[in-house]
């Protein structure tokens, strides 16, 4: 079963190779507002939603803090827990600004070595991404039309 | 049952957050409907994540549909959330009996007895499961005096060598073993250990010595307080560990390691015409 | 950077062939403290060091070989050398292929015992 989809298909290399090589249990790249272009891991599009918001909701709020210290905005975080870490990272592209999310165990991987990929990462998707376009505004219905839509490919059987 | 169906559909359509949707989702289940099920579960367990009763359903849809792994997940959760769930319970016991874990299986199923006395299919599920574990047992026992010929097999790579048996292992790059045996200074057979921990490590060792610019990686030494490994790579699709106690030396472990490395090259390249 | 690191670090790459020397955090894989020559990525150092240690010292382990007191990769353009230090750290030495593998680990430990 392949656990890797991506949205907006020049994500996905980039993104496999990151899995393999820093040892990713899960792997999510949005953009800031949580709008999922792949994912690697997940099962039920439930934790995919919740994962993205959440994480977006942590860069915003850390972005908010590193304002109030005067400081340009972190590039990343690391929360580390007993036995899983959760990395997220974020880099410039012709897309926009994407934010990286990352579950990783810390028996089979380390912050360091997620650290060490994600810089290829974040050099390989900014190579991959496509020319920016005008991007229309967005609407309600749209936005919901869009979500459904990129579920259903990131959980394509 | 058509038209309980109907009748529990029709409830939850007028009242999308209730608790109906178990009974759905279960009466759905049990006529063989798992894609509505499933669909059933999933609704319920976005409105309601904490549920344990939600988590035991939509795992014995998972269950039924064969996906043991995730059903496995799904009753842990429940779990998390009612430690005395007696069909998280009875669930896990029923996985870990499927894997042949029967501890683990027993484990479950005295506390969803503890928990629930009264239940006849716990009683139940634990004769089975005790039953089967006295089976394997005697099994075990059997296939124990066939150990020893299994082994003289596998050690025949090396044979003749220094340690062919406890000192030796060739494996391949997932772990499996090819040749030798490895035991430890207690004689305990680690050779299946050893090879597990190991698969992977080669593709380790050319990362590592590819990206700080190393070049080719030829060998690992790896020193403990109670012996040394030296790790090499015969073939692209082989390793080699040699283990020695700690009044081996290292120079004369490289020497030997290069030797056993010699054997296991001749001995792959005839298995292979 | 604590200067006492810096001291230790500095004496190891002082034996011919060492082109770093560095503290790094064993689980993280992240650099504690470093004393590197051009050229030398000391995060991928950090990182892949740490990560190698930790899958040879279950090997190890589970091979009856107890904790790993040295570890040393070999390859054809150079050498890695990694000796465990004290609060969880690794202290790891990225050298040329032919470096005196017996001098380096001398002075790795004496670095160790100073750390202590």
């Amino acid at each position: 079963m392949k656990l890797t989809r991506a949205v907006e298909p020049w994500v996905l290399e980039p993104l496999e190779r990151f899995v393999l090589e820093a040892g990713a249990r899960l792997t999510l790249v949005m953009t800031p507002s949580g709008q999922v272009l792949a994912q690697h891991g997940f099962t039920r599009a439930v934790d995919v939603m919740a994962a993205a918001a959440l994480g977006a909701g942590i860069v915003a709020s850390t972005a908010e803090i590193a304002r109030m210290m005067d400081e340009s905005t972190f590039h990343a975080l690391n929360h580390q827990g007993r036995r899983h870490g959760i990395f997220l990272g974020a880099c410039d592209t012709g897309r926009g600004r994407l934010l990286v999310l990352v579950v990783y165990a810390a028996e089979s991987s380390s912050v360091g070595l997620v650290q060490l990929f994600f810089e290829e990462l974040a050099v390989a998707l900014a190579a991959a991404a496509p020319a920016p376009a005008e991007q229309p505004p967005v609407l309600a219905a749209d936005f919901e039309r869009d979500l459904n839509e990129s579920l259903a490919t990131l959980f394509r059987p | 049952m058509a038209d309980e169906v109907k009748r529990l559909t029709a409830e939850l359509a007028r009242n999308p957050g209730s608790l109906v949707f178990l009974a759905l989702g279960e009466t759905l289940r049990a006529r063989g409907q798992l894609d509505a099920a499933a669909r059933i579960a999933l609704t319920g367990l976005e409105r309601h994540p904490h549920l344990a009763d939600a988590h035991d359903l939509y795992a014995r849809v998972l269950a039924d549909a064969g996906d043991v792994e995730q059903a496995r997940d799904e009753w842990g959760m429940a779990l998390r959330f009612d430690p005395k769930h007696i069909g998280a319970l009875k669930g896990l016991g029923f996985v870990h009996f499927h894997a042949g874990d029967f501890d683990q299986a027993l484990e479950h199923l005295e506390t969803a007895l503890a928990a629930d006395p009264l239940d006849q299919t716990v009683v139940q599920a634990l004769q089975t499961v005790r039953a089967a574990a006295e089976i394997a047992e005697a099994e075990a026992a059997a296939a124990a005096a066939e150990t020893e010929d299994a082994v003289e097999g596998i050690a025949d790579v090396f044979a003749g060598l220094e340690g062919a048996r406890q000192g030796l292992l060739l494996v391949d790059l997932r772990g499996r073993l090819l040749g030798g045996g490895m035991r430890d200074g207690t004689d305990r057979d680690v050779a299946e250990p050893v090879a597990a921990y190991l698969a992977g490590a080669s593709q380790e060792a050319e990362r590592t010595a590819r990206l700080l610019e190393l070049g080719t990686w030829s060998w690992i030494v790896a020193e403990g307080t109670e012996g040394s490994m030296h790790v090499s790579q015969p073939s692209d699709a082989t390793l080699l560990l040699v283990r020695r106690d700690r009044s081996v030396p290292s120079g004369r472990l490289a020497v030997f390691a290069e030797h056993a490395t010699a054997v296991a090259r001749a001995w792959l390249e005839e298995q292979q015409g | 950077m604590s200067l006492r690191f810096q001291r230790l670090l500095d004496v190891i790459t002082r034996v011919r062939g060492v082109q770093g020397a560095m503290l790094v955090a064993g689980e993280d894989g992240l650099v504690v403290a470093e004393s590197l020559m051009e050229g030398v990525r000391g995060n991928a150092v950090a990182a892949l060091a740490a990560s190698l240690t930790k899958r040879f010292g279950r090997a190890a382990e589970a091979g009856g070989l107890g904790p790993v007191s040295f570890l040393h990769l070999q390859a054809t353009d150079g050498a890695l050398l990694v000796v465990p230090a004290p609060e969880g750290m690794v202290l790891v030495v990225v050298a040329d292929a032919d470096v005196n593998v017996g001098l380096a680990r001398l002075e790795m430990r004496r670095a160790v015992e100073e750390v202590a």
